[in-house]
C-alpha cells in the first residue's frame, strides 16, 4: 500500500493529499493533516480525486488524423507531424496560436509559453480561464501595482471580519468556504455580496444585495462609506494613498446606506479583516474596476498593510494562478513581466536563444476563432468558454489541431494530433494555488500505455523548432523558470515551509495605493424588465476530473439526462408574482433573440433575476449575446 | 483458547516487528509528509511509531478499501462470466489505537449479518489487529462515551499496553497467539503487579480526556421519538459543506456504491466509499431523489448513527469516539456539535 503526497488538481485552494495506491493501480485518497493549506481538510471532490485517473477515457497512444480517422503512431511520428504542419502554416503565413491550461503544472505551462513565444515566434498564447482571472488580477494590480494576494486561506479563520463577493463559495472554493464558516461560527462578521442568497450569504451578518452584473454600484456605497469613516484621519490617507480626489468626485453622489455603513463600521474597526473577491460576472472592464474598488476597499481599511489581513482574490481552477506567471496569458511574459518590457524581452532572449515575437497576441476567445493552427495543452475550449458549442465549430475550421491531454475530450476528438501526457497522479511537476503558494504534485502511479509526462512532450516540440531544452526531470524544468520568472527564483530559500512548498504571500507595505471606485454598469430597460444571468460557477460537470469520475459526477450528469434543453432558473416570489408555472416551458426574447425552456425554481434568488447555469449557456445563447447578463422578457411558451 | 497476558521488554518491540514482517503485510503508524502521521506499510521495523497521536486517516481502509474490486465481468461471446475477487492476504494491523481495533470488529459484526459479505469477511478474518491502547487520550478523543477505549476489553487479538520500560501483552485470540509464538524468546509471562499497573493506567487515562464530550443517551431518545424539529435540521445543514469527510473519516461508516472499471477487455466490478451526505447517495435512475434537501440527509445520517433502533441491531452507537470528524469536518457539524444541537434543540444559539 503506497501513500504518495501530493497536490490536489481541482480548485485554487491546493489542499494536500496523499494518493493510495496498490500496485499500479490507485485506490483512493488520504487528507494530509498538517498540510499548511487544508489541515486535514478536504472537500468532495478531493476525497475523489483519484476516481478521474482511474476511471477516465485515457488517451494511450499518440494519434495521427489518417484519412478522416485518429490512428495510432509512434511518438516520433506524432512529433515530427505537429512540427511539420505549424511550420508549414507559419511558412505560408497563417495565424497559429497556443493553449495552455489552469488544470496543467507550471512546467507544463512554462514550456506551451517558450514553444509560443520563442519556437513559433507568436504571442497568441492564452489559457480559457484568463477570462475570469485576468480582470480580477489587474483591478488588483490598478490599486497595488502587483496582482499578488495580500491574505492566504489561513487568515480567513482568525479574522473578526470577512467580505465576500460571493460566486457561490461553498461550491466553487470549499476550502476557503469551510474556514469562512469557522470564522463565523468563532464570532467574526461576514457580509457577503452578490445577486443570490447563497449558502454563505444565509450565514452571514449582513448580506448586500446587488443587481447581477452591477456589483459596482453596492461596492461604491460601501466605498463611500469606508472614506466617511476614514477622512477622519486626513494625514493616513495622504501619506498611503493617491487619486483621493478623483475618488471622491467619482462616488461624489453615492447614496450612504445603513447597510453600507454597518459593513464599513465592521471592516475598519476589524484588527484583521480578509476580502474574498470571486470572478465578478459581467463585461471584463466592468470587472476589473469592480475588483479594483474591493482592493480600494481593503486599502482605506488599512488591511493590505496588516499581517494576517488583506485581500485574496479567489481564482477558478487549480494552477490559474501558475498559468499567468508563467506567462500563458497574451500580454505577458513569465514573471507577470509586459511582453513590451525591454530587460524582461533581453532576459529571456539570453535565456531561450532564440528572438521574440514582438506582435500583440489574441486571446482564448479570439485565438480560437483567428487562427490556423492551434496547439492545446490539457484543455477542453468549448467546456470552459462562455461561447460553449460555438467554440466547437470554431475549432472545426482550424486547419490544424495538435492537443495534448491525458483525458478523451470535445476537443482530443477533434484534433488532426493527439499527444497523450501523463495526468497529475502520474507526473512530477508544480502548481501555484491561488495564495502564490507552489507546490509540489508527486507521480503515484505510471501513465497507461505511452501517454508520457507533459514536460517531455512539451520539450520534444520546442526542440523540433530549435529553442534549447535540456531537461532531466521536471525539476529541471523549475529551475530553469527560477531564471525566466524572478517569482519563482530560489524557491527554496524564500520557502519557510520546505516540506510543502512555499508560502508565496508577501505584505504590500510600504507603498502608496491608487484609489479606485467602480463606477455603475447599465441598467435592464423597462419593456424587458427581466435580467438574464449566466451563472459564471464554473462548470465542474464538464471537467474531466469530474465528468470521468464516478462518484463526483452524477449530479451533473443527471441533470443534463433529465434536461437535455437545459433550463433555466427563478425564485418562488418572482415565479409567483408574474405567475409563471414552475417547471414548464418558457420563452426569453431579449434585442438579440430568443429561446424556449424548462424553468426551475432555485432558492434565494431575488425578483427580476433569471440565472442560466453555465452548463446550460448554449440554450440561451441566442439571448444572451456577447454578454454574460442580458435584459429579457420572459413568458409563457 | 484462553486469553493470555505476557511482557514484552521496550527494546524488543523492534525485533518483534522484525518477525511480523516477514509473517505478512503490515500495517502500522508511520511518518508522510511534513509532521504527518499516516497508517501505510513501513519500509523496515524502526519506522513504526510507538508514540504518536492517532492519524486522521482511519486503518479502516484494510478491511474496505475506498476502491474495493469485487467481482471480474467477462463477456465471453453468448453471455458474462462472473467470477469473484477475494483478497485472502494475510495483514497485521500493527499499534492501532483502541477506537480502531473497535471500529473494524464493528465493520466485521455487521459484514457478518445475513447475507454475510464474503468479500469482507475474507479480508477481515485474515487481518490480525494489535492494538496499542492509549494510556494518554488523544485531544479529541471522547471514547469513554462509546465504549471503545481508552482501553479495551475486547475487539482486538493483540492489545499492547506501555508500561514504561516494558510493553504488557494482553493475547485475545488464535490470530494474536500466532504474531507471538513466531517470536517466543522475546515475551514472559506477565507479573501480577504488572497486571495492576495496567489497570491503574487505565483509571488514569479516564481522566485525562479533553473537552470533547458526547450524550448519545438523550440525543438518542429525541432522534429515536422524532423529537428534533425540521428546523434544526435545516439550521444545522447551512454549516454543512457535503465533503462526505465525516463518513470517510469514520472507522464506523461503511456505505457504498457500485461502479464497474474497463480493464483487459472486460470488467472489474468496484465497491466505492459513499458518503450519506453528498445529493446524489440516494439519486435514482428516475432522477427522482428522496432525499434531495441536505437537512434530510443529515437528519438520515444521525438516525442510523444514534436512534435506538439502529443501536439495538449493533449493540453500540455508530460512533468510537475517536474524534476525527472534529478535525476532518469542513464544515462545523462533527459528532459532538451536531450530537449537542440534538440534545439541546438548538444550534448556535
Amino acid at each position: 500500500m503506497l501513500s504518495v503526497s501530493t497536490t490536489c488538481p481541482f480548485c485554487a485552494c491546493g489542499c494536500g493529499l496523499y494518493l493510495l495506491a496498490e500496485p499500479r493501480e490507485l485506490a483512493g485518497v488520504a487528507p494530509s493533516e498538517t498540510h499548511p493549506v487544508s489541515s486535514g481538510r478536504l472537500c468532495a471532490r478531493g476525497w475523489g480525486a483519484h476516481e478521474a485517473a482511474l476511471w477516465g477515457n485515457r488517451v494511450k497512444k499518440p494519434l495521427i488524423n489518417k484519412h478522416g480517422t485518429l490512428e495510432p503512431t509512434s511518438w516520433e511520428d506524432a512529433l515530427d507531424c505537429v512540427a511539420r504542419r505549424m511550420t508549414g502554416l507559419i511558412k505560408a503565413g497563417k495565424p497559429i496560436g497556443v493553449l495552455g491550461s489552469a488544470r496543467a503544472t507550471n512546467e507544463e505551462n512554462y514550456l506551451v509559453c517558450k514553444l509560443a513565444r520563442a519556437g513559433l515566434h507568436t504571442n497568441n498564447v492564452d489559457s480559457c480561464f484568463n477570462r475570469l482571472c485576468a480582470p480580477l488580477l489587474a483591478g488588483l494590480e490598478d490599486v497595488c501595482g502587483e496582482n499578488v494576494p495580500s491574505a492566504c486561506i489561513d487568515d480567513i479563520e482568525r479574522s473578526q471580519a470577512i467580505l465576500l463577493t460571493e460566486g457561490d463559495l461553498a461550491r466553487t472554493h470549499p476550502r476557503a468556504a469551510s474556514s469562512v464558516l469557522k470564522a463565523v461560527e468563532g464570532g467574526a462578521r461576514l457580509i457577503t455580496l452578490g445577486y443570490l442568497r447563497t449558502q454563505m450569504a444565509r450565514i452571514a451578518s449582513l448580506h448586500l444585495e446587488t443587481a447581477p452584473g452591477n456589483e459596482g454600484e453596492v461596492i461604491d456605497r460601501l466605498l463611500a462609506a469606508v472614506l466617511n469613516l476614514r477622512l477622519d484621519d486626513p494625514t493616513w490617507v495622504a501619506q498611503h494613498c493617491n487619486g483621493l480626489d478623483e475618488l471622491r468626485r467619482a462616488i461624489g453622489s453615492t447614496r450612504l446606506t445603513d447597510e453600507a455603513s454597518q459593513a464599513a463600521e465592521w471592516l475598519a474597526r476589524a484588527e484583521r479583516a480578509v476580502i474574498l473577491m470571486a470572478p465578478p460576472i459581467g463585461h471584463p472592464n466592468q470587472a476589473r474596476r469592480d475588483a479594483a474598488a474591493l482592493a480600494t476597499v481593503a486599502a482605506l481599511t488599512g488591511h493590505l498593510e496588516k499581517p494576517g489581513s488583506g485581500l485574496l482574490p479567489l481564482l477558478p481552477r487549480s494552477n490559474a494562478r501558475g498559468a499567468c506567471d508563467m506567462g500563458v496569458t497574451q500580454g505577458y511574459l513569465p514573471g507577470h513581466q509586459p511582453i513590451c518590457d525591454p530587460p524582461a524581452q533581453q532576459r529571456l532572449r539570453d535565456l531561450w536563444g532564440q528572438q521574440l515575437a514582438s506582435a500583440d497576441g489574441l486571446d482564448a476567445e479570439s485565438l480560437l476563432k483567428s487562427v490556423s493552427g492551434l496547439i492545446v495543452l490539457a484543455d477542453d475550449p468549448p467546456s470552459v468558454l462562455p461561447i460553449g458549442q460555438r467554440a466547437m465549430a470554431a475549432l472545426a475550421k482550424i486547419e490544424f489541431l495538435a492537443v495534448l491531454d491525458s483525458f478523451d475530450t470535445s476537443t482530443s476528438r477533434m484534433a488532426h494530433a493527439v499527444l497523450p501526457i501523463a495526468c497529475f497522479a502520474e507526473t512530477e511537476g508544480t502548481i501555484t494555488n491561488m495564495e502564490g503558494r507552489v507546490q509540489e504534485t508527486h507521480a503515484a502511479t505510471v501513465p497507461p500505455g505511452e501517454a508520457r509526462p507533459g514536460w517531455q512532450v512539451l520539450a520534444g516540440l520546442c526542440a523540433r523548432f530549435g529553442v534549447g531544452v535540456s531537461y532531466n526531470s521536471a525539476g529541471d524544468v523549475l529551475n530553469e523558470i527560477g531564471l525566466a520568472a524572478p517569482q519563482y527564483a530560489r524557491r527554496e530559500q524564500r520557502m519557510p515551509d520546505k516540506v510543502w512548498g512555499g508560502q508565496a504571500v508577501q505584505g504590500l507595505n510600504g507603498r502608496k495605493y491608487n484609489l479606485r471606485a467602480a463606477g455603475v454598469a447599465s441598467l435592464p430597460t423597462d419593456d424587458r424588465p427581466t435580467l438574464l444571468v449566466r451563472d459564471e460557477v464554473f462548470d465542474w460537470g464538464s471537467d474531466p476530473l469530474i465528468s470521468y469520475s464516478p462518484t463526483l459526477s452524477r449530479d451533473s450528469q443527471s441533470q443534463r439526462k433529465l434536461f437535455p434543453k437545459g433550463f433555466v432558473e427563478i425564485g418562488k416570489p418572482y415565479a409567483d408574482e408574474l405567475g409563471i408555472p414552475v417547471g414548464r416551458q418558457v420563452r426569453l426574447t431579449s434585442v438579440t433573440g430568443q429561446a424556449v425552456l424548462p424553468i426551475r425554481l432555485r432558492p434565494g434568488l431575488k425578483s427580476g433575476v433569471l440565472v442560466v447555469p453555465f452548463a446550460f449557456r448554449d440554450h440561451v445563447a441566442q439571448v444572451l449575446g456577447t454578454d454574460g447578463v442580458t435584459a429579457v422578457r420572459l413568458e409563457q411558451a | 483458547m484462553q486469553p493470555i497476558t505476557l511482557t514484552l521488554q521496550k527494546r524488543d518491540g523492534t525485533q518483534w516487528l522484525e518477525k511480523l514482517l516477514s509473517l505478512g503485510e503490515v500495517i502500522a503508524p508511520v511518518h508522510g509528509s511534513g509532521e504527518d502521521v499516516i497508517f501505510s506499510t513501513p519500509a523496515c521495523a524502526d519506522a513504526v511509531l510507538w508514540d504518536f497521536v492517532n492519524p486522521l486517516h482511519p486503518p479502516k481502509r484494510i478491511v474496505l478499501p475506498q476502491t474495493d474490486p469485487l467481482v471480474k465481468i467477462k463477456h465471453n461471446g453468448q453471455g458474462h462470466e462472473v467470477e469473484p475477487i477475494y483478497d485472502d492476504a494475510p495483514r497485521i494491523l500493527f499499534n492501532a489505537r483502541s477506537c480502531d481495533a473497535k471500529g473494524i470488529a464493528f465493520l466485521t459484526r455487521m459484514h457478518e449479518m445475513e447475507p454475510a459479505d464474503e468479500s469482507y469477511l475474507r479480508r477481515a478474518l485474515r487481518l490480525t489487529v494489535i492494538s496499542l491502547a492509549c494510556t494518554a487520550p488523544c485531544p479529541l478523543g471522547f471514547c469513554v462515551c462509546t465504549n471503545s477505549g481508552p482501553f479495551l476489553s475486547d475487539g482486538y487479538d493483540v492489545q499492547l499496553t506501555d508500561l514504561g520500560e516494558n510493553y504488557l501483552v494482553e493475547v485475545a485470540s488464535q490470530k494474536g497467539h500466532a504474531t507471538v509464538s513466531c517470536a517466543p524468546n522475546l515475551f514472559r509471562p506477565a507479573t501480577e503487579s504488572e497486571i495492576a499497573q495496567r489497570k491503574r493506567l487505565e483509571a488514569e487515562a479516564k481522566n485525562h480526556f479533553g473537552e470533547e464530550t458526547c450524550h448519545f443517551a438523550s440525543a438518542m431518545r429525541r432522534v429515536s421519538t422524532g423529537r428534533v424539529s425540521d428546523a434544526l435540521w435545516q439550521r444545522i445543514s447551512d454549516w454543512c459543506l457535503e465533503c462526505g469527510a465525516c463518513n470517510f473519516v469514520c472507522p464506523t461508516c461503511y456505505c457504498f456504491s457500485v461502479k464497474d472499471l474497463g480493464r483487459n477487455g472486460g470488467w472489474v466490478r468496484c465497491r466505492m466509499w459513499d458518503s450519506c451526505q453528498y445529493s446524489a447517495f440516494t439519486l435514482e435512475a428516475s432522477g427522482h431523489n428522496p432525499r434531495p434537501e441536505r437537512k434530510e440527509r443529515m437528519k438520515r445520517r444521525f438516525f442510523h448513527k444514534v436512534s435506538a433502533q439502529y443501536y439495538q441491531r449493533d449493540a453500540m452507537v455508530g460512533c468510537v469516539g475517536c474524534g476525527r470528524c472534529i478535525k476532518a469536518c469542513l464544515g462545523t457539524t462533527s459528532m459532538p456539535a451536531v450530537v449537542s444541537a440534538i440534545r439541546k434543540g438548538k444550534w448556535n444559539e
